[in-house]
Formats: C-alpha cells, structure tokens, sequence
C-alpha cells in the first residue's frame, strides 16, 4: 500500500530546545508586550526571596525557640511566616497572570500575523500545502510558542533565579553540607541528560505521527461520501487503525521515556535527603551544625530538586516551542511569489482592455500549459475563450488576475503590466465567476457584500440580475439566511447562481466566466445571459465556455490549442474557415448518444 | 497496587527521617545513622520503581482507551450521511477527534493516577499522622475542609471558562478552515480585508476568553503555595509548642513536615482531578453524541445476492429539513438495461434523486426500489455496491491518481484502471503526466482541472464494473468533443444507467427521458416522443436548436 501523500516535509523538523536565532525574532515578537514580561520578570527576585525565607524561618524556629521552650518567641515567627505566606501568594498570583497575559497576546499577534500572512500568498503555496497543516500552524504551533513564554523561557529565568538563591544560601549556612548535597548534581544532569535526549526524539515522532494521522482524519471527513459510495469503510478504517495504533505506540514510547526522568529525579532527590541525614547527623554529633539548620536544609534540598526535576518538562516545552517557532518563522519568511509591487503604476484609464504578450507559463510540473500565447481584447468587447479540456483556459484567468505570475512574456491590463498593479485593485478591476462556486459560513447577504460596501440596493439588483432573487425569496430566511460549512443547504445551482450574483456586486470593468453558466439549466441561463447582456453592456467579457452553443454571440472567438491562440474571428468566420472550430462545433452539435 | 506500594515507600521516608533526628537528639553517637540513611535509599529506590510501574500501567491504559475511542468514532464518522456532516463543521469533528479524545486520555490516565494517588495519600499519611500523634494533625488538618471548598470553586470556574475558551476557538478554526479552503475566492474577490477583519474579530474573542481562563488558572501554583505554607505554619506554631511542651520529639515534628508536604498535592490535585474529571466527561459526552448518531453497524454488510440493476421511485416527496419539499410525488423506473436522463432545471431535484437512491440521505419507506426492495430496507453495502454513483463535485483524496480510482478495493489490477479510465476519457491525460497514474493529488484534487477530477471520478466508478450506473452532471466541466467520446464508451461499459443532465444532447439518445421542474416530474418518454408532445422537453430542445441555428447562421 502506497504512503498516502501527507507530505511531512515541514512537520518533523528537528527541534532544538533553544536556538538564539528564534529565540531573538520570538523575541521581537513579545517586544510589543514588554511592560508585561519586565512586569513580571521585576517579581522573580521577591518571590525567590520570600520562598527562601520560609525554611530559615522554621530554623530559627526550631533552634531558638523550640529548643527554648520560647512560646512568644515561635508565635512571633509564626506570624512572620504567616505574613511571608500571604505576601507570596499574592506576587505568585501576579506573576502567573501576567506570564499568561503575555502568552495570550503574543498567540494573539502571532496568529493575526500568519493569517495575514497567508492571505498574501500566492495560489500556488495553497495548490501545494493541505490546508489542515496551515490549521496546525495557526491554531497549535502558535500555543507551543506561547509556552516558550509562559512555562518556559520565563519559567527557566525564574528557576535559575530560585537555584541561585537556594546555592547561595546552603553554602552560606553550612558550605561542607551543601557540597555534600551538590555531589548528587553530575548524577543529576547525567540521568536527566540521558532520558531527556530520548524523550526529545521520542516526542518528535509523536508529533509527525499526529500530524499524519489528523491529516488523514480531516481527509476522510472531507471525503466520507466517496468512502461510503464505494463501501470502502473497512479498507480506511484498516488504513486509519494503523495510524491511529502509530500515533498510540509512539506516545507510549514518550511517555516511559518522561515518566523515567521524573522518577529517576525522584529518587535522586531521596537520595540527597538520605546523605543530608547521614553527613548532617555526623555534623550535628560534633555540634557544628543545629538540628533548625538541618531541617532547612532539607527543605532546601526539596526546594534545589524541583526545578531541576522541571527542567525536562520545560526541555520538552522549549523543544515543542521552538520547532513550532521554527514551522511558524519559516512559513511567515516565505515571502509571497505574487505581491503588489513596491511602485505601483495605475492605468491612464480604466478601460477595460486585456492584452497577453507572448506568455509562457508551467505549473510546477513543468508543462508548459500556455506556450507564446498572445492576445488582445479591446475595452467592451466580447470575447469567448475556446478549447478542448486541459488547453490552459483557465489558467488564463488565473494569470490575468495574478492569481499566478507568467512564466515568460507579460499580460497587461489596460497597458499597465498586472504585475505592476496594486493587487487590490486589479482584482477589483477583473471580475471572476468560477466554476468552483464557493461560499462562506455566514448569511447569504455576507457572500454578497463581501467587502462590506456592497449596499442593500446593488446586492438586491445583482441578485434580479443572477435570476437569484426568487431563490432568496423561497430561503427561509431571505438574505439573513445562515449558510452553513461548503454552503451544504444550498443545490449546486443555487450556490452557482449566488456566486453570479457576488460578481455582480463587485460590478468590474473586465468580467470572466469561467465555465460558470455550465450547471445552470437551460432557462435559467437564458435568462442569466439575458440579463448579462444588459450587464455586460460596454463592459470587457472574457467568457470561458466548453459549451460552444453558448458563445455564439460573442464578438470575436479565440480558439485555444497547444498553449497558443490556433484561430481567431467570429463564430461565422471560424465556421466558414473549416479549421479547428468548427471541428469542435461539429462535434458538439452533433454528438448524440448511441 | 504498584501505587499502593509506592505510596507506602514513599511514607516511609519521612518516618525514617524523624527516627534518625530523635536518634540524633537522644544519644548521638550511638545512633544508627548509616541504617536510616540505607532505608531512605531503598525507600527512595523502591518509591521510584513503584511509581513508574504504575505509570506504565495506568498511561498505557489510558492510551490504549483513547486509541479505541478514536477508532470508534471514525468508525462512527464512516457512518454518518451528508445531513450528518452539514450538522457538524469539519473543524467541530475534529475538534472532537484531538482534544476531547486527549481530555479522556488525561481523565483515564492522569485522572486515575491522581484519583488513586490522591485516596492512597491521604489514607496513608492521615494514618502515619495519626500514628505520630492525633492532636497534631488534627491541627494539620484544619485548614483542609477551607483549601477544599476553595478549589472547588476555583474549578467550577475553570470549567466554564475553558468551555468558553473552546467556544470561541472552535468559532476561529472555522473561519481559518474556511478562508483557506477558499482562498481563490478570497483573492478574486479581494476580501483579504474582509477575512482579516473577521479573523481579527474571532482572534480578539479568543485572546480575552483565554485571558479570562489565564485569570483563574493563575491562582492554581499559587494556591499549592499556600497549602503547603499553610500547614508549615500550623505545624510550626502548634508542632512547635508541643514540642517545646515535651509533648513529641523534634524528629516527630520533622516527619509532620514531610507527611504535610506529602498531602500538600493530593489536597490541591483533589480538586483539579475533579476538574478534569469534569472536562473528560464533558468531553466523553461530546464524543458519545457522535458516536450516538451512528447509524447501526449492522447495516453495512456487502453480503447477499446484489439487488438487480432496476430502479424504481414510487410517488417519492422528500424535502431537506426546514426546506420546502424539492421532490413532489416522484414517479419513474430505469429497467435493467436501460438508459434513463432525468432533466430539468436547476433545483428541479435532479441531484436528490442520486442522493436518495445511495441512501446518502434517507428516503421516505416505500418511495426508492432497487431490483424491486425498498432501500431504506436493504444493508447499505449490499445498496451500494449495487450501484456507482458519481456526484458533481468530484472528491479527490491526496494520494496517488491509481489509488483514487482503485480506492483500495480487491481485485482490481492496473488493467482495470486503465480499461476504466479510457472509457473515462482521462487515460491520455494522466499518461502525459511525468509520474502518470503515481501523479499526487494535491489536497482535494486541486491540481487537475475540474474536468480533470470529474474524470477521475468516473473512472473510480467504472473501476468495478458496476452493473447500475448513476451519473449527477458530470460532463459539467467538459467540452462537448469529450462528452460524446465518454457517453459512447460508457453505453458500451455500463449496462445500467441512470443519467442525471441538464444538457439535452446528453439525454437525447436515452430510452426515456424524465423530464422535473420544480420537483414534479412533468413529462416522461423517449426524445421523438417528448418532442411531438410539445411541452417543457420540446420548449427546451428548440431553444437549444435556436442557438444552434443562430450559430450557423
């Protein structure tokens, strides 16, 4: 069974835990926020200091008051320890919420950037990349990275924090225990070091293994009828069953590997505890060292393993952070092959005229689709593109609204080059009905007024124009109708006559049809091109049709073939020339079955 | 067990630690140090192994249920009908598939272990507490019933933060999903602004329901701060006068601090296992409603003679829910052998009529016959293998182009993709492509044209021979030269078809056309015979010839 073609190319790059080239643009990033990181930061010094207040405070507790039998003396460190505590959770709590404010708005900022991001790409980048990886990199990758904020960047500055002072301090009181206790460090970071490397690459395949696997479930959403039309439940779900058992194995694996280091850390600590007791209690023997200070030892001893125990949860944070970073950067850096130049040039007068000049162009299996095609439509003419199927017709929209760049040559809009026009406004300028016709979640007057300016009287004319507005009328709700994901509760006429009627609202200076009148009834169309005809009035049309019946009206027919215009002229000149033409209308006038 | 074994190494330590002190304190040199300190090793040790068994254990569990769960609700996924899937978004069921399936993996697992832990710590240390000495953790334990009540509330708000959090997300992956799926449209239309705007709104939404959440779970460390604190402090002051009484020894109040230090977690993880116990069966109940909307596995066997290739609709009405009826006392029937065209104008029903008889979606009983049963009666595989179906918008999935049309069925070999995709029309086509029937698909067929796909599709209908075919419009995106070189070969392939069109060339040469507008079958007959009885059919085949003769002209 051949791998199914979820290309994993960016998935499964290898994530470093820190890597200071992305941590400086991640950086830049939260720049934006940075009164509340040094908010935060500004904390981390009081919170460590009153965490090790609380052990000397029992110490002195236990050795000059305890031991003392000194009542007023322990209550008056218990109030202190007791204001110590409220004071602690009050900056703790401070802390985590401005971490997680920080965290919030830098996911917020980056995932506006990316979308926006996306939204300048060109039609290619989306021709190669499934849009559920796209998802991943604006939904989760950008919550990994916030981590590297919240649990772990600032979460690491503060545990040195904490470990600096907790050194400190136990070499203060005591330097020969607190080496003692030290001793453990190199087994510590050789235990840790060993699992964390395996957990690292154990973690990696877990993520490229859900990655396949929710790709390959959002597919078969997307594509259940079929599944279901061909009975071939039991063959994807075998299909699924093996990721699915993939993904469950690998995480098993990551699982023992971080349960491992936990538990080795554990146990190390334990054994420090153990060599508190043994080294401490020789030390208390020769009186050079006070039972209170022996406690806060220990205590301090708990308070050293903690974060160090952490230190590979946070690895593995970091690690997730920085590979979505690493995913999320790469995507943002790959800037878009199709962009509005930085000096734009605005036609003399937008006429509405459309001239191709010589123009090559491959998709990236370099075919050449189009090969020295050239052509000119004047402003308000009528031309009809004609082809057998796979001859470049629509390519040629998608180059005349730069949906794609040319290969070689060049295509001009009212004599300015598309690639020197503001993107916005030549797509403004160039009016596209698809055959694809797709609509968005939201109400029908949404679809129609995409860009907000629409105005209730050019959708409801617009819509009488598409032959639409009986169909609205019959929705249950008339324009306020909710059109649920694909436009489900709609026929595909129906959506085909709404995305006739959006075009309509836009109301450009060049219209293309690209095959659009192919799924509409006879009648309707009739009466669509009817009312086109009134629409179309001194406006440019580029009609795209494999129906020839349907073009007959046109001004002039450009008959495409081997990537270039073969013949041209009018529907009774091409037809009195005998050439390609009127082979094609032959056959599609006459072709009946059986 | 593994845990209760844990649990007890683990209580031992601070036992020891509090015999070695009084040790110390009593008679120094006599004491037994390197005993205490070989028992701390091996508790340490054993606690360590102990923990990780169970850890195996439970987490391995708790995966293996989270596996089957997935794969029960794919398995239920496979059942659903379009309806199903136009009721729940793509995002919504995905949703579902990672983070509600996560959420009861974590219930299972990690809710366990700290359910467990959490029993065993406080049955374990309470009794080691008690042991030491009543009074004293009576005073330990004061402040528990406050700290208890206190997490319960923080979790109630926990909860109805995160569902609001997860609302807002879902409404932000929709318009991601959506945006990007449409992005051609996007770009033609120039709505980047638009969909920036949209997304920023829903962006925003997110950030401060997320906040929100952020807010309340901020006090979580902080809490387990405080506990710990709390029961230092009671232990310190109320341990420390005892002890200074000569009620307990030093050692004593020094295992107090460990037991307390102990029960600090369970004491705040008792709420948040609460918590998440709340979130895994929120969860569990989002997935059960999916997996409750299955329909019954019984129903998908292949077995059984293959119902004849004879279709009949019998006085069929049947509207979408919330929707005037789009087919109104449907009468017609394709014998064995037959061609049939249904044609009509857009929303006349044409499609439905697909979409019922592959019970995609579901008829009325007594209405659709295929080989003389009711559909509705018959198993879905046995229906379905009965017939191939190819709708108007041609699914692809990102595999290879052969994969597509084979789909993995048995028995069919590359003479079979081949013979199919001649008759198709697209054999040519994919041959010229460099990697030919090896060629990718990109996600959802986006680099083949939609004639292209539309091929494709055929071909995975023709792949096995079906004896009924039923075909929505899928000449729509290809020219006339194809269309009649597809339609002759598919007479000679299929012998059965039921041909849906709203090009009456397509239909002219069937044995009877079924002519629908507005969901009434209007006129029935073959081409000569609908033409002299001059009503919708000839209105439109002469509007046709018009154009024609206009064309020639």
């Amino acid at each position: 069974m051949p791998e199914p073609a979820i290309h994993e190319e960016h998935d499964d790059v290898l994530g470093r835990a820190f890597d200071r080239r992305l941590a400086g643009r991640l950086w830049a990033t939260a720049r934006a926020h940075h009164r509340l990181v040094w908010g935060s930061v500004a904390l981390f010094p009081f919170i460590t200091l009153l965490e090790l207040a609380q052990p000397y405070l029992l110490k002195i507790a236990i050795d000059d008051h305890i031991l003392h039998a000194d009542w007023t003396g322990l209550t008056a460190v218990a109030v202190v320890y007791a204001a110590v505590l409220g004071a602690l959770y009050g900056l703790r709590l401070m802390e985590a919420f401005l971490m997680a404010l920080t965290g919030q708005r830098v996911i917020h900022d980056l995932r506006a950037r990316l979308f926006e991001h996306l939204l300048r790409l060109e039609a290619g980048f989306f021709d190669r990349t499934p849009v559920g990886r796209l998802m991943t990199r604006v939904l989760s990758d950008v919550e990994a990275v916030s981590e590297a904020f919240t649990s772990g960047l600032f979460a690491v500055v503060a545990d040195v924090v904490t470990l600096v002072g907790v050194v400190a301090i136990m070499l203060w009181m005591d330097w020969r225990l607190a080496l003692v206790t030290f001793a453990i460090v190199p087994v510590l970071f050789a235990v840790a070091g060993y699992f964390r490397i395996r957990a690292r690459d154990a973690y990696r395949e877990v993520r490229r293994r859900l990655a396949r696997l929710n790709a390959f479930l959002q597919e078969s959403i997307q594509g259940m009828a079929v599944i279901q039309l061909f009975a071939r439940e039991a063959h994807e779900r075998a299909e699924f069953q093996q990721r699915n058992e993939d993904y469950r194995r690998s995480l098993f694996t990551s699982t023992r590997f971080e349960a491992s280091l936990y538990a080795g850390v554990e146990a190390l600590g334990s054994v420090a505890l153990a060599l508190l007791v043994w080294y401490g209690g020789g030390r208390i023997l020769d009186g050079a060292l006070t039972f209170g200070a022996l406690v806060a030892f220990i205590q301090y001893t708990n308070r050293f393993f903690l974060p160090i125990r952490d230190l590979g949860a946070k690895y593995t944070v970091m690690q997730a952070a920085m590979a979505s970073a690493e995913r999320i950067y790469s995507l943002l850096d790959r800037g878009p092959e199709v962009e509005t130049p930085r000096a734009t040039r605005a036609p003399a007068a937008a006429a509405g005229r459309v001239a191709f000049e010589g123009v090559w162009f491959a998709y990236a299996d370099e075919r050449w689709v189009l090969a020295d095609c050239s052509f000119t439509v004047t402003p308000g003419e009528h031309v009809a593109l004609v082809g057998t199927t796979g001859e470049g017709k629509s390519t040629c929209v998608r180059l005349l609204n730069r949906t794609w760049d040319v290969g070689r040559g060049r295509v001009l809009v009212d004599g300015v080059d598309v690639r020197e026009w503001d993107l916005g406004r030549l797509r403004r300028h160039v009016g596209v009905i698809f055959q694809d016709p797709v609509l968005f979640t939201g109400s029908v007057e949404s679809n129609l007024t995409l860009d907000g300016d629409g105005g209730r009287v050019a959708v409801e004319r617009a819509l009488s124009a598409a032959n639409a507005a009986a169909l609205v009328e019959r929705l249950p709700q008339g324009l306020a109708t909710p059109l649920v994901e694909r436009a489900a509760n709609l026929s595909h006429g129906e959506r085909q006559l709404l995305a006739i009627a959006r075009a309509l609202v836009y109301n450009p200076a060049i219209l293309v049809l690209d095959e659009a009148t192919s799924s509409v009834d006879p009648e309707s169309e009739r009466m669509i091109r009817d009312a086109m005809a009134r629409l179309m009035a001194g406006r440019t049309t580029i009609t795209i049709a494999h129906r020839l019946s349907t073009i007959h009206d046109a001004d002039r027919i450009l008959v495409l073939h081997r990537g270039r215009i073969h013949e041209e002229g009018t529907h009774a000149a091409l037809l009195k020339r005998g050439g390609l033409y009127a082979r094609l209308h032959e056959l599609g006038a006459g072709a009946a079955l059986g | 067990m593994c845990l209760a074994i844990a649990t007890g190494l683990s209580l031992l330590i601070p036992w020891t630690v509090k015999h070695a002190i009084d040790a110390l304190a009593a008679d120094g040199a006599a004491a037994p140090l390197a005993h205490y300190v070989g028992l701390i090793v091996f508790c340490a040790v054993g606690n360590g192994a102990a923990r990780l068994a169970s850890r195996f254990a439970i987490a391995g569990a708790a995966q293996h249920v989270a596996a089957d769960l997935l794969a029960r609700l794919y398995a239920a996924l496979q059942t659903f009908p379009p309806s199903a899937f136009a009721r729940y978004t793509t995002g919504d069921l995905m949703a579902r598939a990672t983070s509600d399936v996560s959420a009861v993996r974590s219930l299972v697992g990690f809710g366990t272990i700290s359910a467990a832990s959490t029993v065993l710590a406080f049955v374990g240390a309470l009794a080691a507490m008690m042991a030491v000495d009543p009074w004293l953790t009576v005073w330990a334990m004061a402040p528990s019933p406050v700290l208890v009540l206190l997490v319960r509330r923080y979790n109630a708000l926990v909860t109805t933060r995160t569902h609001a959090m997860q609302d807002r997300l879902g409404e932000l992956s929709t318009i991601v999903q959506e945006r990007l799926a449409g992005m051609g449209v996007v770009r033609a239309y120039t709505m980047e602004a638009r969909a920036a705007a949209e997304f920023a709104g829903a962006n925003a939404a997110l950030r401060d329901a997320s906040a929100e959440l952020a807010r309340t779970q901020a006090h979580f460390t902080p809490l387990m701060g405080l506990v710990t604190g709390l029961g230092t402090l009671v232990i310190l002051w109320a341990g420390g006068t005892a002890v200074a009484s000569g009620r307990i020894t030093l050692g004593a109040l020094v295992a107090f601090t460990g037991y307390l230090g102990y029960l600090a977690w369970p004491t705040v993880a008792l709420g948040f296992t609460l918590a998440l116990g709340r979130r895994g069966l929120a969860s569990m109940e989002r997935i059960q409603q999916v997996l409750g909307d299955a329909r019954t596995a019984a129903d998908d066997t292949a077995a059984g003679v293959a119902p004849e290739a004879a279709v009949r609709f019998a006085n069929l009405t049947f509207a979408y829910e919330g929707r005037p009826p789009v087919l109104r006392g449907v009468s017609f029937e394709v014998r064995p052998g037959e061609l049939v065209a249904v044609v009509g104008p857009t929303g006349s029903g044409k499609s439905t009529l697909g979409l019922l008889l592959a019970r995609l979606w579901e008829p009325p009983p007594r209405t659709v016959f295929l080989g003389g049963v009711d559909v509705t009666t018959l198993p879905l595989g046995r229906l379905r293998s009965a017939l191939a179906w190819v709708p108007q918008d041609a699914f692809l999935f990102s595999r290879a182009l052969a994969d597509n049309v084979t789909l993995g069925r048995d028995g069919l070999g590359e003479g079979d993709v081949r013979r199919a995709a001649t008759t198709a029309g697209i054999a040519e086509e994919v041959a010229a492509f460099p990697a030919g029937w090896d060629t990718v698909v990109g996600e959802r067929g986006l680099t083949l044209s939609g004639g292209q796909r539309q091929r494709v599709a055929l071909a995975r209908a023709l792949a096995a021979a079906p004896p009924l075919l039923v075909l929505d419009d899928v000449f729509a995106n290809v020219d006339a030269a194809k269309e009649g070189e597809i339609l002759a070969g598919l007479r000679a392939a299929a012998p059965t078809i039921l041909l849906m069109t709203h090009r009456l060339r397509a239909a002219q040469g069937a044995d009877r056309i079924v002519v629908l507008d507005e969901g009434r079958v209007v006129e029935t007959g073959a081409h000569a015979a609908l033409l002299a009885a001059d009503g919708l059919y000839a209105r439109l085949w002469r509007m046709q010839r018009l154009e024609e003769e206009i064309a020639r002209a």
